[in-house]
């Protein structure tokens, strides 16, 4: 025990220490708020500013269109009203639109009797933001039309034409009643589900690449003299996994500091507002440790067979895989948290700790699947630890050519 | 009481026998030269003295345990394959090789900093180790096998890449560890070190031992019929009749003698053409009894 917590000391220190520690703790958020910032920003102005012509059997529908599409701030759209337009006109705003005079053209025809139609002229195809506001202004115009031709009065025809409002509330375990946002229930169990597998790879990619430099170094031989192979890995395995908590622990307290912000407070009440349990808070550092100690102790079996970075990054999005698959299931998860597959997925050990916290945006899951799928992943952890120990003891002293299949097995039967 | 005793070993490698039935008996306090060509199963045998590979068949045991029992601890040992962590600086690193080895960071402190004093490299001790020369670095390592103060020391290949005054240094720091009593066995393929240092040899060829014993007995197998001549003048003796095979260098002349070949014969011979310096009979050297018994000419 004494030399499986030195060799994790020393691991822990010469990471903390590193330059990539440093970097990766403040550059990794820095990074991802920027990615954010820069999406949010881009797409501030998309669609807006917009110089159209709308064109319309009639001067009712024409002017609907048009309070619809002035009606919405974002837009800040300028729209001429064309009435009853010839051929002639329709010809003649087609070439103002090709001459970039205007940026768009909307043709409307309502036939009596025959389904509206209306038909958008403008140079960009994929314009899909300017087009998805001319089909809803459009959409609300025609209905709000044929509810008065209807006899309907103007008020309730626009009541109904911008919808009814649906709130969500989920039923706790204890019978009280929550009011819910599925919209930030599926944000916030993909954003605590990628923020686990991510540091979840990212440490278990640190202790394969740690093993490929002293098996690249040729320290193997020394320590392995001095110390079980078992308790090296173990140390490994520990000192790069408290780096990763420390990470964790200092993004936390960022994290922290940021959400008890006036900035944070106030978005934290609006519409997607996000609510975060104890429970989360606790089984995400266990996840994240469970995780990280199978993917870890797996990548580092692959590492001792393995000569180069390179060639290990060939291997790593295949014993990655299963994460990606969590990943693929999102709807399907958030959609029914306790349907027969979300239970099983997140009882499956590769895939069960971003599963777990997918169902647990939903509803927390009951204790019994908590502690069974923690239980499988302990009992999986020891199992592939069993194997990779053994390819590591054999593995790191193997200098010079990449093993084959027949010679892993050898190498478990040699240990 | 034997410091090592390997009886019977045999380890294979797929289809590969890397070491075929060895047995070799180390004495407690001797330096024991491990000498073999490459590929002769040396270091298969070290490392499974060191506890790093099992044996297939056979037992090992050190100081009269298992291997890789508590005896292990009485181990400090050299790899062939050097290796440091390279980012790491050098006390640092000998101060934790030195904990693993079960010593106090005091300790360690102590010893690290005694040792590359005694090696003359106190200038390294704060460097990390991927700014020392390669010969730096591999004092460091003969360094760290050696901060526990180990009974046993077991090293392969130990002065490959010093130059002679490196080599020089750690050939008299093995030479002091002899005189406090430790057991010493190394591998290498410079025969004359082995000829200075060590009390007895083990030639391993095809990884079985082809010689083995102590070195005086060993030598003393093989006739007295080496010849060194150091001389100015005509060579013409060199094709004497009583000479089996000679080299010249120069003005010095090794030289064999046919079996029952007369030295005072040649001695005569060489003084008419040429002022003989020095004329001395000698033993052969441990190289000739090494090519010649792992080139199959042994005569002895």
């Amino acid at each position: 025990m004494r030399n499986i917590l030195l060799i994790a000391r020393r691991e822990y220190l010469e990471q903390v220490r590193g330059r990539a520690f440093r970097m990766t703790t403040i550059g990794l958020p820095a990074v991802f708020a920027l990615v954010l910032g820069v999406g949010y920003l881009s797409s501030l102005g998309l669609g807006a500013n917009r110089h159209m012509a709308v064109a319309a059997p009639n001067a009712a529908l024409a002017n609907a269109i048009r309070d619809q599409l002035v009606g919405d701030k974002a837009a800040k759209a300028r729209i001429d009203v064309f009435v009853q337009p010839t051929p002639e006109q329709r010809a003649v705003l087609v070439k103002q639109v090709h001459a970039a005079q205007l940026d768009g053209l909307l043709w409307v025809e309502t036939a009596p009797g025959r389904t509206p139609t209306g038909t958008f002229v403008s140079q960009s195809s994929g314009d899909f933001i300017t087009a998805a506001r001319l089909k809803s202004a459009l959409t609300h115009a025609v209905l709000g039309e044929r509810l008065m031709g209807g006899g309907m009065k103007q008020g309730d025809a626009d009541t109904l034409v911008d919808g009814v409002p649906l709130d969500t509330w989920q039923v706790k375990k204890d019978g009280s009643l929550v009011k819910t946002n599925a919209e930030s229930s599926l944000w916030k169990g993909y954003v605590m589900a990628l923020l686990l597998s991510m540091t979840t790879m990212i440490y278990g990619m640190n202790v394969a690449r740690s093993i490929i430099q002293e098996k690249t170094s040729r320290i193997f031989e020394v320590m392995l003299a001095i110390a079980k192979p078992g308790d090296m890995l173990a140390g490994k395995l520990i000192g790069v996994g408290a780096v990763g908590l420390t990470q964790i622990a200092i993004w936390l307290a960022a994290g922290a500091v940021i959400l008890f912000s006036p900035l944070a407070a106030a978005i934290m009440t609006g519409e997607l507002a996000v609510h975060f349990t104890w429970t989360e808070a606790v089984l995400f550092p266990v996840y994240f440790v469970l995780g990280y100690l199978l993917y870890s102790s797996l990548f580092a079996g692959l590492a001792a067979t393995c000569e180069t970075e390179q060639e290990l990054q060939m291997y790593m999005p295949l014993a990655a895989a299963p994460t990606w698959l969590s990943f693929a299931l999102i709807l399907l998860i958030i959609n029914d948290s306790n349907s027969f597959w979300s239970v099983a997925a997140s009882l499956f050990p590769p895939t069960a700790p971003v599963i777990m916290f997918l169902r647990m945006a939903s509803e927390i899951p009951p204790v019994w699947q908590l502690a069974l799928s923690i239980g499988l992943m302990a009992v999986s952890i020891w199992g592939v630890l069993w194997f990779s120990t053994r390819l590591y003891r054999v593995g790191i002293l193997m200098y010079g050519k990449r093993a084959t299949l027949p010679e892993l097995m050898r190498w478990l039967r040699y240990s | 009481m034997e410091a090592i005793e390997v009886r019977e070993v045999t380890k294979t490698f797929g289809s590969v026998t890397a070491v075929d039935d060895l047995t070799l008996t180390v004495p407690q306090g001797s330096v024991y030269g491990f000498i073999g060509p490459n590929g002769s199963g040396k270091t298969t045998t070290m490392r499974m003295i060191v506890n790093i590979f099992y044996p297939d068949r056979g037992a090992i045991r050190v100081f009269g345990q298992d291997a890789g029992g508590e005896s292990s601890k009485e181990i400090g040992y050299l790899p062939e394959e050097r290796g440091l962590y390279k980012k790491m600086n050098v006390l640092d690193q000998l101060i934790f090789l030195g904990r693993l080895h079960g010593l106090t960071a005091s300790e360690a402190n102590t010893t690290s900093r005694y040792w590359c004093e005694k090696l003359q490299i106190t200038e390294a001790i704060p460097k990390k180790t991927e700014d020392l020369s390669k010969g730096m670095q591999q004092k460091i390592q003969f360094i760290a096998s050696l901060l526990h103060d180990p009974e046993l020391i077991i090293m392969d290949e130990p002065f490959s890449g010093l130059d002679p005054v490196n080599a020089a240094l750690l050939m008299d720091t093995l030479a002091d560890l002899r005189t406090q009593g430790k057991t010493i066995l190394f591998s290498t393929h410079r025969m004359d070190q082995v000829e200075k240092l060590c009390d007895s040899i083990c030639l391993v060829d095809k990884g079985a031992a082809v010689l083995a014993g102590r070195m005086r007995e060993i030598k003393s197998r093989y006739e007295r019929n080496h010849v060194v001549v150091e001389f100015e003048g005509s060579d013409k003796f060199l094709s004497s009749a009583e000479i089996a095979e000679a080299k010249n260098f120069s003005g010095h002349a090794e030289i064999r003698l046919k079996p029952h070949g007369d030295a005072q014969k040649l001695l005569q011979e060489a003084s008419a053409g040429a002022t003989i310096y020095r004329f001395e009979l000698v033993e052969p050297s441990l190289e000739e009894i090494f090519i010649w018994t792992v080139g199959g000419k042994a005569d002895a």
